[in-house]
C-alpha cells in the first residue's frame, strides 16, 4: 500500500529531479551570497572592527552566514517556486489527479525545503572550514540546526503563498519579514546591542535560534544551555509554523 | 453496479452553488456522457468523484467508497485526463511519464514496459525523449492520455478531453476512447462537442447551473426533445410571418428562431419539404436533428450568469 510517507517522499524527489538537472546554475547563488558578504562585510568592515567576542569579525559572521542560507533557501522554495508550481503550472493539480492528496503536496514540500535548507547551509559551512573560518568538531551537527531553520522559514513561506493576491506581493513579504529576521538574528553583530525589546522580538525568528545555536558548535566553545534552550525554541517555532502553513495551504489545493 | 452514486450531492462555494443536490449513478462498463454549459458544475462534480473537492452536503460513493475518506484509494484505480495539461515542463516525455507511474503506484520493474506500450498506443513512441515544449498541442494531449492511464484504469475520467485539437487528433483520440471502451474500461466524458458527446456516450446527463436537466442515451433524448428534421431559412420578416401563419399543432412544424437564421422543425421530412415547397422557400440546409439541438432546447440559447 502507497503510504503517506512514500509518496510525500516521491513528491520531494520531483523536486530533486528538476533541482539536480541545473545543479551549477541553482548552487552557485546560495554559496555566491554568503561569499561575497564574508568579502565586503568581513574583510571591508572587518577592518574596522579588531575584535567581536574574542574574534575576527569574519569568523563571528561565519556560521550566522550559513544557517541564512537555510531561510533564503526555504523561503524562496516556498514562494515563488511553490505559488508557479501550484497555481501558474498546475504541477500540485496534476498530482493530485494520483493517489497523492493535499497532504502529501505539503509534506513532501517539507521534507524538500528541509533537505535542501539543510544541504545548502552545510555547503557555506564547508567552504568556510577550507578557509579555517570555522571550528570542525560539532560541524556535523549543523544541518539538522538548518534543517529545521528551513521548516520553520518554509512554514513562513507556504504562509505567504497562501496568503499573497499576487506573485509580486512575495517583493512585500520579503521586505517587511524576510529582511527583518536575516539582518536582526544576531548574524552581524551580538543582538544584546539591541534593546530589549527587540531582543524579546528576536525570539520568534527561527533564524535567531539556529544562528545561536549554529554560533555555539561552530565557534568551537559551544555553551550546552544554550544550545539546548534554543534548540526547544526553535523546534516549537518550527512546529507551530508548518501547522500553520498546513492549515492555510491545505483549502487552496481543494477545489 | 454503480462505479459512482451521488444522491442529493451539494457543493457552495461560498454563496455560490457551483452543484445543486445532484443525483446520478454511473454503471460499470457504460461511457457516460457530461454536458452542459461553461459553469454548470461539471468539472465540480468530478473534483467531488475524485476526492479533491470536498462537498458540503449530501452523499457520493465511487467504487463503493467515501471519495473524503478514501480519496487515495479511489485515485489509484482512477484515470484522470484534466481539462489543462498540466504538463511538468521541466522535464522531458518519458521522465514526465516515470514520475507518474511512480505515483500511480506502478512496481518498478514494470514502469518502464507500462509506458512504452502507452506511449505506442498514443503514436508518441518517437517524442520519448522530447522535451515538453517541444511537443504541439495534439501531442501534450494525448501525452495527458498516456499519463491518465499509466495506472490501468478502471474508469477514466476525461475533462473536455479534445477542447481545441484538429480533427485528425479528435477522431484518434475517439479511436482510442472506444477502444478503452472495447477493453471494459468505464468512460466518464465531459465536452461541449455534441458530435463527440453522440458518437462516444451510452448516456448523457445534461447539467445547467449545477442541477442536472435530463438523462438518457443520445437517440432517445433526441426523440423526447426534438426528433426529426431540421430546415434553415434565412430569417426575413416575411419568412417568420409564412411560417407562423403554417404553425399550428396539426401541421407539426416548430418554428425557432436562431441568430440570423429560421430553423423549422418537423418529426418527418415529407411533411418538413411539403411546408417549404408551399411557402416557396428554399432552405439553406436540411440535416437530420441532433444532441446540438437537444442542448440547446434544454439549456437555453442566451449566456448564462454563470458563463
Amino acid at each position: 500500500m502507497l503510504d503517506t510517507m512514500d509518496l510525500s517522499w516521491k513528491v520531494a524527489m520531483r523536486n530533486w529531479a528538476i533541482y539536480r538537472k541545473f545543479l551549477f546554475s541553482n548552487i552557485i547563488p546560495t554559496l555566491a551570497d554568503p561569499a561575497f558578504f564574508i568579502l565586503s562585510f568581513g574583510i571591508g568592515l572587518g577592518g574596522f572592527v579588531s575584535q567581536i567576542d574574542g574574534m575576527s569579525y569574519t569568523q563571528f559572521m561565519g556560521p550566522g552566514l550559513a544557517t541564512s542560507t537555510a531561510l533564503m533557501t526555504a523561503f524562496f522554495s516556498t514562494s515563488y517556486n511553490f505559488y508557479v508550481r501550484l497555481f501558474y503550472e498546475g504541477i500540485t493539480h496534476a498530482m493530485l489527479t494520483t493517489p497523492v492528496g493535499p497532504r502529501e503536496i505539503i509534506f513532501g514540500e517539507f521534507i524538500w525545503v528541509g533537505l535542501k535548507s539543510a544541504g545548502m547551509s552545510m555547503g557555506v559551512v564547508l567552504v568556510l572550514l577550507c578557509f579555517g573560518l570555522v571550528d570542525y568538531h560539532y560541524l556535523w551537527a549543523v544541518p539538522f540546526v538548518s534543517l529545521f531553520v528551513g521548516l520553520a522559514c518554509g512554514g513562513m513561506g507556504l504562509i505567504s503563498t497562501a496568503m499573497v493576491e499576487s506573485i509580486n506581493q512575495f517583493q512585500t513579504v520579503y521586505a517587511v519579514v524576510i529582511s527583518p529576521i536575516f539582518f536582526f538574528s544576531g548574524v552581524f553583530f551580538p543582538i544584546n546591542q539591541f534593546p530589549v525589546v527587540l531582543q524579546w522580538l528576536a525570539h520568534l525568528s527561527p533564524l535567531y535560534h539556529g544562528v545561536v545555536i549554529n554560533q555555539q558548535l561552530l565557534w568551537g566553545k559551544p555553551n550546552l544551555f544554550l544550545i539546548l534552550t534554543h534548540s526547544l525554541e526553535l523546534l516549537v517555532l518550527s512546529m507551530i509554523l508548518c501547522f500553520i502553513a498546513y492549515k492555510l495551504i491545505y483549502p487552496k489545493m481543494e477545489r | 453496479m454503480n462505479l459512482v452514486e451521488s444522491h442529493m450531492l451539494v457543493k457552495k462555494f461560498g454563496d455560490f452553488t457551483a452543484v445543486n443536490e445532484v443525483n446520478l449513478q454511473i454503471p460499470d462498463g457504460m461511457c457516460f456522457g457530461l454536458l452542459g454549459p461553461n459553469g454548470a458544475g461539471k468539472s465540480t462534480f468530478i473534483s467531488m468523484i475524485y476526492g479533491v473537492c470536498k462537498r458540503t452536503s449530501g452523499h457520493i460513493r465511487v467504487f463503493g467508497k467515501d471519495p473524503n475518506t478514501y480519496g487515495r484509494e479511489i485515485r489509484q484505480q482512477l484515470g484522470i485526463v484534466t481539462q489543462d495539461n498540466y504538463l511538468d515542463k521541466e522535464m522531458n516525455v518519458y521522465e514526465n511519464m516515470v514520475l507518474y507511474a511512480k505515483l500511480m503506484g506502478v512496481p518498478k520493474d514494470e514502469v518502464a514496459k507500462r509506458i512504452d506500450e502507452l506511449l505506442d498506443f498514443m503514436s508518441l513512441t518517437h517524442k520519448k525523449k522530447a522535451p515538453i515544449m517541444a511537443l504541439s498541442g495534439g501531442m501534450q494531449r494525448r501525452l495527458v492520455f498516456v499519463r491518465a492511464l499509466l495506472g490501468n484504469p478502471r474508469m477514466v475520467i476525461l475533462d473536455e478531453p479534445t477542447t481545441g485539437l484538429d480533427p485528425a487528433v479528435r477522431h484518434l483520440l475517439w479511436e482510442k476512447v472506444n477502444e478503452l471502451k472495447r477493453r471494459g474500461v468505464t468512460v466518464l466524458i465531459t465536452t461541449h462537442y455534441m458530435d463527440e458527446a453522440q458518437n462516444l456516450c451510452d448516456d448523457i446527463v445534461v447539467m445547467d447551473e449545477g442541477k442536472v436537466r435530463e438523462q438518457g442515451s443520445p437517440k432517445s433524448l433526441i426523440n423526447k426533445h426534438c426528433p426529426g428534421y431540421m430546415a434553415f431559412v434565412s430569417d426575413s420578416e416575411e419568412n417568420l410571418q409564412k411560417f407562423s401563419r403554417r404553425q399550428d399543432s396539426s401541421t407539426a412544424l416548430e418554428i425557432i428562431r436562431e441568430q440570423n437564421v429560421l430553423a423549422l422543425r418537423s418529426n418527418d421530412m415529407a411533411n418538413l419539404q411539403i411546408h417549404l415547397k408551399n411557402a416557396d422557400v428554399d432552405p439553406i440546409l436540411i440535416r437530420p436533428t441532433n444532441l446540438e439541438d437537444v442542448f440547446l432546447k434544454i439549456t437555453g440559447r442566451e449566456l448564462s450568469q454563470n458563463a
